[in-house]
């Protein structure tokens, strides 16, 4: 049995223009100890949906659907019951590093606030456990920086930072929203080697959202492919690199830079065209727009999930080969 | 890596350097100093008065009614012989009880409704934004004079009515701090890990706005020892023959044109007193703001 399951995920946000659309019947599962990449473009749907797992969305979002932890229906749970899953389950990293730290307190104070908390840990053994929290974390002579305030860290310690306090209560599942989009090349690098090593260390299942590629392919297991809201495309992260079916997926890999190869005199491939509005539900493919394969049948009709391969799932009419085709 | 460079530079600790940094800040605004220096000879004066003063301020001398300055009375003396600087000093004690207490009750009122309004926000807050948009349209001292005037004279009404007075212009400050608090990404975070509204609150929110909160009250003390004066000298608070500054300025009416000192004397501490708060308020929120690089 997964670890976390997902049905027919769907959210809509009520404006002032009218209903927008963000999730339409998302489903995944996440196993134990596995990395899932999200991936796609801004707008599409990523981080929306994760946050709804734990009901963290303004109340002007209207959740439907079912997200199973252990028996337990996240999206329906009460306050006090998500508020458990909250950073005891269920643990985010956000992307802002900088401002993520309340600059009143002291790192350490903040750790153990959380390790209290969920845990009801003694402040002298609270204090014990952030401790090693920021070694774990690699964070260098951690026993005196935990008695320094944000102001005093850097972007890539403070990321380390939020890491220790979502991994402070051992939660089973850790969203990581762009952790290291705010980064800088290098820092990042030390981020994602951290991920990697505790998951391994650890057996906690992270699921990555970021547009990046390069990094779902460092070191995702498992990678979704979301556009409009949708999933389109489903895969190991070896099949996605190796034949991606979706138009949309081609064309994300076709737009990722790539040194040494022939490419570094061509022009990197774009995606023409711009993520339709989600105001309503389309009668079409939503990529259809933007896609060469578009023919009457992608406009007419909205394709379903596929199986193509075990475990390679996309919704496609026209799925497979090279973007030129 | 450099942080074993920095970290040799960093003898003190954190908290250790911000307070040098922001003394550093404060001593380089003199006129806050000053501030400084003369609010706290008030506030010392005011708590040792009996010390302090050469005489009883209640202390009658009918051989000298109106006397000019001299060596015995450094201010003179008023129209019942009572030494003028004695009973300015334990006119302080008035003043900043009035002053501070009234700061006070303001701030109890104020930063609980605030609070609640900004941070949850909900029906409770628009009703709470309008109130005191009503309220903050009666000037201060006329919903001060009012207030007093229904609970009756006396020193304990008169910084009562003070402290509701000065209330509304304080829930708009701690509302709108709270309002932009709970947007920060260290709130959205803490809710992400499963903090209760109640620890975001204690833990977040009211840390956060305590400076703001700080420089709030300095400005409004000066404003509540102005009212003190407007009240007293009214006949709403302090009763005569204890001193207060306003019950002298008013008890000088009849005299102004024989002794005008017995105006003049008052009005000048009253003057001084809130001009110092205001300084030391100046002061303090530039060097608590986080943007000020001097």
């Amino acid at each position: 049995m997964p670890l976390l399951e997902v049905s027919d995920l769907s959210v809509r946000f009520d404006t002032d223009d009218g209903p927008v659309h963000a999730v339409d019947r998302l489903s995944f599962t996440l196993e134990e100890g596995e990395v899932l990449g999200v991936v796609g473009e801004s707008g599409c749907g990523k981080s929306v949906s994760l946050m709804s797992l734990t009901q963290l969305l303004p109340s002007t979002a209207h959740v439907t659907g079912s997200a199973l932890l252990a028996d337990i229906d996240l999206l329906r749970a009460s306050s006090s019951r998500i508020r458990r899953v909250r950073g005891r389950t269920i643990a985010y990293v956000f992307q802002e590093p900088m401002t993520s730290l309340n600059p009143a307190f002291k790192i350490g104070r903040q750790i153990e606030e959380v390790l209290q908390r969920h845990l009801d840990l003694s402040r002298a053994a609270a204090r014990k456990r952030a401790t090693e929290l920021l070694d774990l974390v690699r964070i260098p002579a951690a026993a005196r920086r935990i008695n320094e305030y944000p102001h005093q860290l850097s972007g890539g310690m403070r990321q380390r930072v939020m890491i220790a306090m979502a991994l402070a209560c051992d939660p089973k599942i850790l969203v990581a929203d762009e952790p290291t989009t705010a980064l800088d090349v290098t820092i990042q690098a030390g981020i994602l080697d951290l991920m990697r090593d505790i998951r391994e260390r650890l057996g906690t299942a992270i699921v990555l959202i970021t547009h990046n590629l390069g990094v779902v392919a460092d070191i995702a297991d498992r990678v979704l492919v979301m556009y409009a809201g949708r999933k389109v495309e489903e895969a190991p992260v070896h099949d996605l690199f190796a034949s991606p079916q979706h138009p949309y997926t081609i064309g994300l890999l076709g737009a990722v830079p790539r040194p040494g190869a022939a490419s570094t005199t061509a022009r990197l491939q774009e995606i023409p065209g711009r993520v339709p509005s989600l105001a309503e539900v389309p009668q079409a493919c939503a990529f259809a727009d933007r896609c060469p394969r578009a023919d009457d049948l992608t406009r007419s009709q909205q394709p379903e999930l596929r199986e193509v391969r075990p475990g390679h799932r996309v919704a496609c009419f026209h799925p497979g080969g090279e973007w030129a085709a | 890596m450099s942080y074993v460079d920095t970290a040799a530079a960093i003898e003190l600790s954190p908290r250790a350097r911000r307070r040098r940094l922001l003394r550093k800040r404060f001593l380089r605004r003199p006129l806050a100093i000053a501030g400084l220096v003369v609010a706290l000879a008030f506030v010392l004066a005011a708590i040792f008065a009996p010390v302090v003063a050469p005489h009883d301020p209640s202390t009658i001398d009918v051989n000298a009614l109106l006397a000019a300055p001299s060596h015995e009375h450094l201010l003179g003396t008023d129209e019942l012989g009572r030494d003028v600087l004695s009973r300015i000093i334990f006119g302080a004690r008035a003043s900043i009880q009035a002053g501070v207490l009234a700061t006070l009750l303001a701030m109890l009122i104020a930063v609980p409704i605030g609070v609640t309004a900004g941070y949850f926000r909900g029906w409770l807050d628009p009703v709470v934004a309008r109130l005191t948009d009503v309220l903050l349209a009666f000037p201060f001292l006329i919903l001060a004079v009012g207030l007093a005037a229904i609970l009756g004279p006396s020193l304990l009404n008169a910084t009562i009515a003070l402290g509701v007075g000065a209330a509304p212009g304080l829930i708009r400050i701690a509302r709108g701090e709270a309002l932009s608090l709970r947007e920060e990404d260290y709130v959205r975070a803490a809710v992400a890990n499963g903090a209760s509204d109640a620890s975001i609150i204690v833990r977040h929110v009211l840390p956060n706005m305590l400076s703001t909160l700080i420089v709030q009250a300095t400005v409004t003390i000066p404003a509540a020892i102005i009212g003190e004066a407007v009240l007293s000298f009214l006949g709403l608070g302090v009763q005569p023959p204890t001193p207060s500054w306003g019950v002298m300025l008013s008890a000088a009416q009849p005299y102004v044109n024989e002794a005008p000192r017995l105006a003049l004397f008052p009005g000048l501490a009253i003057f001084f007193c809130s001009l110092s708060f205001n300084l030391l308020g100046d002061g303090l929120r530039d060097v608590l703001d986080p943007r000020t690089t001097r």
